[in-house]
């Protein structure tokens, strides 16, 4: 392990036990109104026998490149309305790169429980963990089932600007009660991202990568005490700009675009939560279809993944966790786009065991092992990427990951 | 068969223990509250974010930092400890979709803040004087 990473783990051991001590830093007030202030942030260390992974020099001694953090602040202004706001900042293996971003901003007007407004930068709701991912200490797993929660490409769906309609409505007859939500704006990708990054691979530099989404979620928690049983739906109109240096065969074009013709995703997901036991299965299907090379070629891609996971608490410090994580693709393309691909290149099945240790309120650590069969390295970026294994991939991965958080 | 009566006796006794350590908190409310009882998935849902009204009117819930009536309040009728509590707490906060409920010190600072706040729910000992505030029966 770097040294580097041995300071970031330091950091947050020493802010987490500091941060008891000033928890009053977490409030202030402007005139009357209090104004919350609260935080997260996490250190990552992960080591491959094989395959650099998630961008990371994984392979070899490790990478502690794996850090993330947030600061929000919000204030309820009354009881039907509030505002907030959100920075994150992250580094993982060649994404991120500490920028700093705005997550989300927006104002919440609540006026009735089956009806309620957002609008600003708001967090997606696509299935159980879209808009709550990055709250590490919030999971039982180190890493999310990558084939439904791939981190690299978190920000192809973690926000939206624009605005939401929701509410939470009670059944009659003891039917449980639904919530639902309704969105539509404008998705901006950075440049630090995945899939850009995937990009530079074939020789493309994308300088914007975004457009209009609409959504929604609807979820059900029937009378089963714990259960919660949903679907999502989100539609994109995508548009990739800037420029191409030739180096996938087709000529370079400086001023290069890609522009989706069809790109939804639909999951459906059922979570059971029974005091010290929870279980989650989700399934996502996400087609993209693109014109790509600025109208020379296209490419598609069919990803289907799912996972069933869950988690014991055992006691108040140690919590167990395992799961399944199924990624496949099916690619097809023009000019410039491979027509066939190896098997591994096509699947990626992720056998997970975890285990959570809460240190206290604020700080935890998880020691978590992947054995991964297949990579799914084909067309779209799935954890692997070619930048970082320019010997080729192996076709099977093991991973240990270590992750430590706190937040207040 | 001795056995088995003692297991039963046993059963019996915990249960007890049970409804006693439940017994030991109360939930009490801003009496402009309209309503007089609430149910337990209700309450939940109240005191973790899900859902912001009872009976029909806003409600706003104030939280104990610390101490065996918080520790009897989230065991009776949220079903996690105070860690995981609050971590689902900050997960909603940190996704936008809600503000931290207010933490205090003490039955007394309980009872005064949910006495002078329209709307406030709150949870005391049984033993702790509330006065100015109304008791809601949890079925």
């Amino acid at each position: 392990m770097k040294l580097t990473s041995l300071r970031w783990i330091a950091g947050i051991w020493l802010a987490a036990f500091a941060v008891p001590l000033c928890t009053h830093a977490q409030e202030f007030k402007i005139g009357s109104r209090e104004v919350q202030v609260h935080g997260f942030g996490t250190q990552g260390y992960v080591k491959t026998n094989d395959n650099n992974w998630l961008t990371m020099n994984t392979s070899g001694d490790g990478s502690g490149a794996f850090t993330d953090m947030g600061l929000n602040m919000g204030m309820q202004i009354n009881s039907k309305l509030r505002i907030g706001g959100q920075f994150y900042d992250r580094k993982l293996g060649k994404l991120g790169d500490w920028e700093p971003l705005m997550d989300w901003a927006m104002v919440d007007y609540h006026p009735k429980p089956w009806l309620g407004f957002r609008a600003g930068k708001v967090k997606t709701v696509l299935g159980l963990f879209t808009d709550s991912q990055d709250m590490d200490f919030a999971n039982t797993f180190a890493l999310l089932p990558q084939s439904v929660y791939p981190i690299d490409l978190r920000d192809s769906t973690i926000a939206h600007e624009g605005g939401d309609i929701y509410g939470r409505e009670k059944l009659a007859h003891n039917l449980g009660s639904i919530a639902y939500t309704a969105y539509g704006g404008r998705r901006a990708d950075n440049m630090n991202s995945g899939y850009p990054y995937l990009l530079t691979g074939y020789g493309i530099k994308l300088t914007s990568y975004g457009g209009p989404v609409f959504g929604g979620d609807f979820r059900w928690n029937p009378p089963v005490h714990g259960l919660t049983v949903g679907i999502s739906r989100l539609n994109e109109m995508i548009t990739g700009r800037g420029s191409y240096n030739g180096e996938a065969g087709v000529p370079a074009q400086p001023n290069y675009w890609e522009k989706s013709k069809h790109d939804w995703t639909n999951q459906f997901y059922g979570r059971l939560v029974k005091e010290k036991f929870h279980a989650e299965s989700e399934y996502r299907r996400y087609l993209r279809d693109q014109t790509i090379f600025s109208g020379l070629s296209w490419v598609e891609t069919d990803v289907r993944g799912w996972y069933v996971g869950g988690g014991y608490t055992i006691n108040k410090w140690i919590e167990a966790g395992s799961y399944y994580s199924h990624y496949r693709i099916n690619p097809s393309g023009g000019a410039g786009v491979a027509s066939s691909y190896p098997d591994a290149q096509l699947h990626d099945y992720d056998k997970v065991v975890t285990a959570k240790f809460t240190v206290n309120k604020y700080t935890y650590f998880k020691v978590e092992g992947h054995f991964m069969d297949g990579n799914g390295t084909a067309l779209y970026p799935a954890g692997f990427y070619a930048n970082v294994n320019s010997n080729g991939f192996a076709d099977n991965t093991n991973a240990l990951v270590v992750r430590t958080g706190v937040s207040f | 068969m001795k056995k088995l009566l003692f297991a039963f006796q046993l059963i019996a006794l915990a249960s007890i223990f049970v409804v006693q350590a439940k017994a030991q908190v109360i939930v009490i409310a801003n009496p402009g509250v309209k309503a007089s009882e609430v149910s337990k998935n209700d309450l939940k849902d109240v005191f973790t974010g899900a859902s912001t009204t009872l009976g029909g009117a806003s409600v706003v819930p104030i939280l104990l930092k610390a101490g065996t009536a918080h520790e009897e309040f989230l065991q009776a009728y949220i079903g996690k400890n105070d860690t995981a509590y609050r971590a689902g707490w900050r997960s909603l906060v940190f996704s936008g979709q809600a503000t931290m409920p207010k933490s205090v010190d003490g039955d007394a600072a309980v009872v005064e803040f949910v006495a002078h706040n329209n709307g406030a729910i709150g949870y005391i000992s049984k033993s702790s004087p509330h006065d100015g505030v109304k008791v809601l029966t949890v079925r």
